[in-house]
Protein backbone atom coordinates (compact mmCIF):
# COMPACT_ATOMS: atom_id res chain seq x y z
CA UNK A 1 0.00 0.00 0.00
CA UNK A 2 1.28 3.59 -1.23
CA UNK A 3 0.63 6.22 1.51
CA UNK A 4 -2.23 7.92 -0.82
CA UNK A 5 -5.74 8.05 0.05
CA UNK A 6 -6.96 5.52 -1.96
CA UNK A 7 -4.93 2.84 -0.86
CA UNK A 8 -4.98 4.10 2.65
CA UNK A 9 -8.73 3.66 2.28
CA UNK A 10 -8.07 -0.34 1.29
CA UNK A 11 -5.57 -0.21 4.61
CA UNK A 12 -7.90 0.59 7.09
CA UNK A 13 -10.36 -2.27 5.55
CA UNK A 14 -7.70 -5.01 5.06
CA UNK A 15 -5.36 -3.98 7.97
CA UNK A 16 -5.22 -7.95 9.19
CA UNK A 17 -3.37 -8.54 6.11
CA UNK A 18 -1.15 -5.79 6.12
CA UNK A 19 1.18 -6.88 8.70
CA UNK A 20 4.67 -4.95 7.30
CA UNK A 21 5.80 -1.54 7.61
CA UNK A 22 8.51 -0.05 5.55
CA UNK A 23 10.32 2.89 6.17
CA UNK A 24 12.49 4.26 3.70
CA UNK A 25 15.64 6.31 5.90
CA UNK A 26 17.02 9.29 3.27
CA UNK A 27 19.95 11.27 4.31
CA UNK A 28 19.94 14.93 3.43
CA UNK A 29 23.67 16.65 2.79
CA UNK A 30 24.28 20.13 2.13
CA UNK A 31 27.92 19.76 2.53
CA UNK A 32 30.75 17.87 0.52
CA UNK A 33 28.66 14.87 0.25
CA UNK A 34 25.51 16.29 -1.13
CA UNK A 35 25.66 14.69 -4.60
CA UNK A 36 26.18 11.07 -3.04
CA UNK A 37 23.07 11.75 -0.52
CA UNK A 38 20.87 12.79 -3.51
CA UNK A 39 21.63 9.75 -5.40
CA UNK A 40 21.17 7.81 -2.16
CA UNK A 41 17.55 9.11 -1.97
CA UNK A 42 17.09 8.66 -5.72
CA UNK A 43 18.06 4.68 -5.69
CA UNK A 44 16.32 4.01 -2.77
CA UNK A 45 13.07 5.44 -4.06
CA UNK A 46 13.08 4.09 -7.30
CA UNK A 47 13.81 0.29 -5.34
CA UNK A 48 10.80 1.50 -2.72
CA UNK A 49 8.54 1.59 -5.68
CA UNK A 50 9.30 -1.45 -7.41
CA UNK A 51 8.79 -3.47 -3.97
CA UNK A 52 5.80 -1.60 -2.98
CA UNK A 53 4.02 -2.00 -6.34
CA UNK A 54 5.35 -6.29 -5.86
CA UNK A 55 3.92 -6.59 -1.94
CA UNK A 56 1.31 -3.84 -2.15
CA UNK A 57 -1.29 -6.23 -0.31
CA UNK A 58 0.98 -7.08 2.68
CA UNK A 59 3.24 -4.07 3.35
CA UNK A 60 2.68 -0.04 3.88
CA UNK A 61 5.63 1.83 1.82
CA UNK A 62 5.60 4.37 4.67
CA UNK A 63 6.53 8.03 3.08
CA UNK A 64 9.81 8.09 4.09
CA UNK A 65 12.38 10.20 6.59
CA UNK A 66 14.20 12.33 5.78
CA UNK A 67 17.30 13.29 8.57
CA UNK A 68 20.00 15.91 8.63
CA UNK A 69 23.73 14.01 7.88
CA UNK A 70 24.54 16.32 10.59
CA UNK A 71 22.87 14.95 13.48
CA UNK A 72 24.38 12.62 15.94
CA UNK A 73 23.88 9.06 15.41
CA UNK A 74 22.28 8.99 19.23
CA UNK A 75 19.97 11.18 17.98
CA UNK A 76 19.09 9.53 14.57
CA UNK A 77 18.59 6.47 16.92
CA UNK A 78 16.27 7.40 19.35
CA UNK A 79 14.13 9.37 16.63
CA UNK A 80 13.94 6.27 14.57
CA UNK A 81 13.21 3.85 17.71
CA UNK A 82 10.09 6.28 18.63
CA UNK A 83 8.87 5.25 14.87
CA UNK A 84 9.61 2.27 15.54
CA UNK A 85 7.61 2.07 19.38
CA UNK A 86 4.39 3.39 17.53
CA UNK A 87 4.86 0.83 14.17
CA UNK A 88 4.75 -1.88 16.77
CA UNK A 89 2.24 -0.59 19.39
CA UNK A 90 -0.26 -0.20 16.15
CA UNK A 91 -0.25 -4.14 15.63
CA UNK A 92 2.81 -4.39 12.85
CA UNK A 93 4.42 -7.23 13.07
CA UNK A 94 7.44 -6.48 11.05
CA UNK A 95 9.21 -3.39 10.35
CA UNK A 96 11.95 -3.01 8.12
CA UNK A 97 13.83 0.47 6.92
CA UNK A 98 15.37 0.86 3.61
CA UNK A 99 18.42 2.77 3.12
CA UNK A 100 21.73 3.03 1.35
CA UNK A 101 23.42 5.27 4.06
CA UNK A 102 25.85 2.97 5.74
CA UNK A 103 26.06 4.79 8.48
CA UNK A 104 22.96 2.81 9.77
CA UNK A 105 24.71 -0.27 9.72
CA UNK A 106 26.44 0.52 13.20
CA UNK A 107 23.32 0.60 14.94
CA UNK A 108 21.28 -1.99 13.51
CA UNK A 109 21.43 -4.28 16.56
CA UNK A 110 19.98 -1.51 18.86
CA UNK A 111 16.26 -1.85 15.97
CA UNK A 112 13.48 -3.73 16.54
CA UNK A 113 12.97 -3.93 12.78
CA UNK A 114 15.27 -4.89 9.82
CA UNK A 115 17.78 -2.65 8.83
CA UNK A 116 18.02 -3.31 4.40
CA UNK A 117 21.27 -1.62 3.34
CA UNK A 118 21.47 -1.23 -0.84
CA UNK A 119 24.78 0.01 -1.64
CA UNK A 120 23.60 2.68 -4.30
CA UNK A 121 24.86 2.95 -7.73
CA UNK A 122 25.34 5.81 -9.72
CA UNK A 123 22.24 5.50 -12.03
CA UNK A 124 22.68 8.61 -13.41
CA UNK A 125 25.20 7.83 -16.23
CA UNK A 126 23.73 4.15 -17.35
CA UNK A 127 21.30 4.18 -20.07
CA UNK A 128 17.90 3.51 -19.22
CA UNK A 129 17.98 -0.57 -20.51
CA UNK A 130 21.28 -0.96 -18.09
CA UNK A 131 19.76 0.38 -15.34
CA UNK A 132 16.33 -1.53 -15.32
CA UNK A 133 18.16 -4.63 -15.01
CA UNK A 134 20.77 -3.38 -12.47
CA UNK A 135 17.60 -2.85 -10.62
CA UNK A 136 15.18 -5.52 -11.39
CA UNK A 137 18.24 -7.46 -10.40
CA UNK A 138 18.54 -5.49 -6.75
CA UNK A 139 14.70 -5.81 -6.51
CA UNK A 140 15.10 -9.18 -7.01
CA UNK A 141 16.80 -10.02 -3.79
CA UNK A 142 15.00 -7.36 -2.26
CA UNK A 143 12.31 -9.46 -2.56
CA UNK A 144 14.02 -12.62 -1.96
CA UNK A 145 14.52 -11.25 1.54
CA UNK A 146 10.86 -10.37 2.32
CA UNK A 147 9.74 -13.73 1.52
CA UNK A 148 12.19 -15.93 3.46
CA UNK A 149 11.45 -13.12 6.66
CA UNK A 150 7.35 -13.61 6.39
CA UNK A 151 8.33 -17.56 6.02
CA UNK A 152 10.26 -17.60 9.07
CA UNK A 153 7.74 -16.22 11.60
CA UNK A 154 4.36 -17.42 9.98
CA UNK B 1 -13.38 37.11 -77.27
CA UNK B 2 -13.21 40.12 -75.85
CA UNK B 3 -15.93 39.27 -73.39
CA UNK B 4 -14.21 36.22 -71.59
CA UNK B 5 -11.34 38.68 -71.08
CA UNK B 6 -10.97 39.20 -67.10
CA UNK B 7 -10.83 42.46 -65.99
CA UNK B 8 -8.31 43.63 -63.67
CA UNK B 9 -10.72 44.01 -60.51
CA UNK B 10 -12.32 40.42 -61.79
CA UNK B 11 -8.56 39.00 -61.41
CA UNK B 12 -7.99 40.89 -58.38
CA UNK B 13 -11.33 39.72 -56.65
CA UNK B 14 -10.25 36.11 -57.37
CA UNK B 15 -6.84 35.96 -56.18
CA UNK B 16 -7.60 37.88 -52.91
CA UNK B 17 -10.59 35.16 -52.26
CA UNK B 18 -8.38 32.22 -53.04
CA UNK B 19 -5.58 33.50 -50.80
CA UNK B 20 -7.78 34.40 -48.34
CA UNK B 21 -9.07 31.38 -48.20
CA UNK B 22 -5.88 29.29 -48.40
CA UNK B 23 -5.23 31.58 -44.85
CA UNK B 24 -8.43 30.90 -43.42
CA UNK B 25 -8.22 26.92 -43.94
CA UNK B 26 -4.71 27.16 -42.40
CA UNK B 27 -6.20 28.64 -39.12
CA UNK B 28 -8.78 26.86 -39.15
CA UNK B 29 -7.40 23.22 -39.84
CA UNK B 30 -5.36 22.68 -36.83
CA UNK B 31 -8.04 24.45 -34.86
CA UNK B 32 -10.54 20.99 -36.25
CA UNK B 33 -7.49 18.72 -35.81
CA UNK B 34 -7.66 19.74 -32.05
CA UNK B 35 -10.88 19.00 -31.30
CA UNK B 36 -11.15 16.20 -33.47
CA UNK B 37 -7.79 14.05 -32.54
CA UNK B 38 -8.48 13.14 -29.32
CA UNK B 39 -11.40 11.66 -29.95
CA UNK B 40 -9.85 9.36 -33.31
CA UNK B 41 -6.81 8.71 -30.62
CA UNK B 42 -8.94 7.25 -28.08
CA UNK B 43 -10.04 4.23 -30.15
CA UNK B 44 -8.27 1.72 -32.19
CA UNK B 45 -4.83 0.85 -32.25
CA UNK B 46 -3.48 2.95 -29.41
CA UNK B 47 -5.23 1.06 -27.02
CA UNK B 48 -2.90 -2.14 -27.71
CA UNK B 49 0.62 -1.88 -26.33
CA UNK B 50 3.46 -3.85 -28.10
CA UNK B 51 5.69 -6.13 -25.73
CA UNK B 52 9.08 -7.88 -27.05
CA UNK B 53 7.21 -10.96 -26.66
CA UNK B 54 7.61 -13.31 -30.26
CA UNK B 55 4.24 -14.90 -31.21
CA UNK B 56 5.89 -18.51 -32.33
CA UNK B 57 7.82 -18.71 -29.15
CA UNK B 58 5.07 -18.46 -27.38
CA UNK B 59 4.87 -22.34 -25.19
CA UNK B 60 2.49 -23.72 -22.93
CA UNK B 61 5.03 -22.99 -20.16
CA UNK B 62 3.27 -19.23 -18.49
CA UNK B 63 6.34 -16.45 -18.98
CA UNK B 64 6.81 -13.34 -17.90
CA UNK B 65 6.47 -10.61 -20.25
CA UNK B 66 7.39 -7.39 -19.48
CA UNK B 67 6.28 -4.01 -21.62
CA UNK B 68 6.91 -0.61 -21.46
CA UNK B 69 3.88 2.09 -21.66
CA UNK B 70 3.22 5.32 -20.42
CA UNK B 71 1.27 6.19 -17.81
CA UNK B 72 -0.66 9.92 -16.80
CA UNK B 73 -1.17 10.57 -13.54
CA UNK B 74 -3.07 13.59 -13.36
CA UNK B 75 -0.24 16.32 -14.95
CA UNK B 76 2.29 13.67 -14.59
CA UNK B 77 3.02 11.10 -17.42
CA UNK B 78 6.06 8.46 -16.53
CA UNK B 79 7.20 5.49 -18.07
CA UNK B 80 6.11 2.76 -16.37
CA UNK B 81 6.42 -1.31 -16.52
CA UNK B 82 3.82 -3.78 -16.80
CA UNK B 83 3.93 -7.64 -16.81
CA UNK B 84 1.85 -10.06 -17.90
CA UNK B 85 1.88 -13.97 -18.00
CA UNK B 86 1.77 -15.51 -21.48
CA UNK B 87 1.06 -19.19 -22.49
CA UNK B 88 -0.66 -21.19 -24.44
CA UNK B 89 -2.96 -23.32 -23.58
CA UNK B 90 -4.05 -27.08 -24.60
CA UNK B 91 -6.35 -25.80 -28.07
CA UNK B 92 -3.26 -23.76 -29.13
CA UNK B 93 -4.31 -20.41 -28.30
CA UNK B 94 -2.68 -17.66 -26.28
CA UNK B 95 -3.66 -16.49 -23.10
CA UNK B 96 -2.27 -13.41 -21.24
CA UNK B 97 -2.87 -12.88 -17.54
CA UNK B 98 -2.50 -10.19 -14.93
CA UNK B 99 -0.28 -10.52 -12.41
CA UNK B 100 -2.19 -9.08 -10.22
CA UNK B 101 -3.53 -10.89 -7.49
CA UNK B 102 -7.22 -10.30 -6.65
CA UNK B 103 -6.94 -10.37 -3.31
CA UNK B 104 -5.07 -7.13 -2.44
CA UNK B 105 -3.23 -6.49 -5.42
CA UNK B 106 0.37 -8.12 -4.89
CA UNK B 107 2.03 -10.06 -7.77
CA UNK B 108 1.90 -13.27 -8.31
CA UNK B 109 4.68 -15.85 -9.87
CA UNK B 110 4.18 -18.93 -11.67
CA UNK B 111 5.11 -22.39 -9.99
CA UNK B 112 6.96 -21.28 -7.09
CA UNK B 113 5.50 -22.54 -4.36
CA UNK B 114 6.89 -26.01 -3.96
CA UNK B 115 3.66 -27.88 -2.03
CA UNK B 116 1.57 -26.73 -5.10
CA UNK B 117 3.58 -26.63 -8.09
CA UNK B 118 1.71 -25.59 -11.62
CA UNK B 119 -0.22 -22.96 -9.74
CA UNK B 120 0.24 -18.92 -9.87
CA UNK B 121 1.18 -18.17 -6.45
CA UNK B 122 0.79 -15.26 -4.45
CA UNK B 123 3.43 -14.40 -1.53
CA UNK B 124 1.79 -12.29 0.37
CA UNK B 125 -1.18 -14.14 1.87
CA UNK B 126 -0.57 -17.36 0.08
CA UNK B 127 -3.31 -16.92 -2.75
CA UNK B 128 -3.45 -19.77 -5.72
CA UNK B 129 -4.78 -19.96 -8.84
CA UNK B 130 -4.81 -22.30 -11.39
CA UNK B 131 -2.99 -22.12 -14.57
CA UNK B 132 -6.08 -20.55 -16.36
CA UNK B 133 -5.69 -18.46 -14.02
CA UNK B 134 -8.67 -19.39 -11.53
CA UNK B 135 -8.56 -18.99 -8.06
CA UNK B 136 -8.47 -21.88 -5.73
CA UNK B 137 -11.42 -22.01 -3.26
CA UNK B 138 -9.71 -21.45 0.35
CA UNK B 139 -7.24 -19.02 -0.40
CA UNK B 140 -7.73 -15.59 0.21
CA UNK B 141 -8.56 -14.36 -3.32
CA UNK B 142 -12.15 -14.38 -4.65
CA UNK B 143 -12.16 -13.81 -7.84
CA UNK B 144 -9.59 -15.07 -11.23
CA UNK B 145 -6.96 -13.31 -12.33
CA UNK B 146 -7.98 -10.32 -14.81
CA UNK B 147 -6.83 -11.52 -18.69
CA UNK B 148 -5.35 -8.99 -21.14
CA UNK B 149 -7.28 -9.39 -25.22
CA UNK B 150 -4.24 -10.05 -27.04
CA UNK B 151 -3.71 -8.74 -30.52
CA UNK B 152 -0.74 -10.16 -32.71
CA UNK B 153 1.12 -7.33 -35.16
CA UNK B 154 4.00 -8.18 -37.50
CA UNK B 155 4.80 -11.29 -35.30
CA UNK B 156 4.80 -9.59 -32.01
CA UNK B 157 2.77 -10.00 -29.22
CA UNK B 158 0.21 -6.54 -28.40
CA UNK B 159 -1.90 -6.42 -25.05
CA UNK B 160 -5.14 -4.63 -24.43
CA UNK B 161 -6.02 -3.69 -21.51
CA UNK B 162 -6.84 -6.20 -18.71
CA UNK B 163 -10.51 -6.95 -18.22
CA UNK B 164 -11.67 -8.86 -14.79
CA UNK B 165 -13.66 -12.19 -16.07
S1 LIG C 1 -2.55 -10.18 -1.98
FE1 LIG C 1 -2.40 -12.11 -2.95
S2 LIG C 1 -3.13 -13.42 -1.40
FE2 LIG C 1 -3.33 -11.48 -0.48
Amino acid sequence: MKWNSQDIQLFIKEREYIDTAVVPLYPVSFREDMKQSVSMTEFIQLLSGQLEKQFKGRLLMLPGISYLKTLSEDKLTSDLKEWEDELISQGFKHIFYITSDSDWKTVEDKLTGGLIWMPSIPLENMDDQYKNSILDDQVKQLLNLFVRKWQNND
Amino acid sequence: MSKNRVSRRQFLNYTLTGVGGFMAAGMLMPMVRFAVDPVLQSKGESDFIPTPQKVDEITEEPTRVDYKFEQVDAWYTSEETGTAWVYKDEKGEIVALSPVCKHLGCVVDWNTDKSNPEHFYCPCHGGLYTKDGKNVPGTPPIAALDVFPIKEVDGYLYLGKAEPR
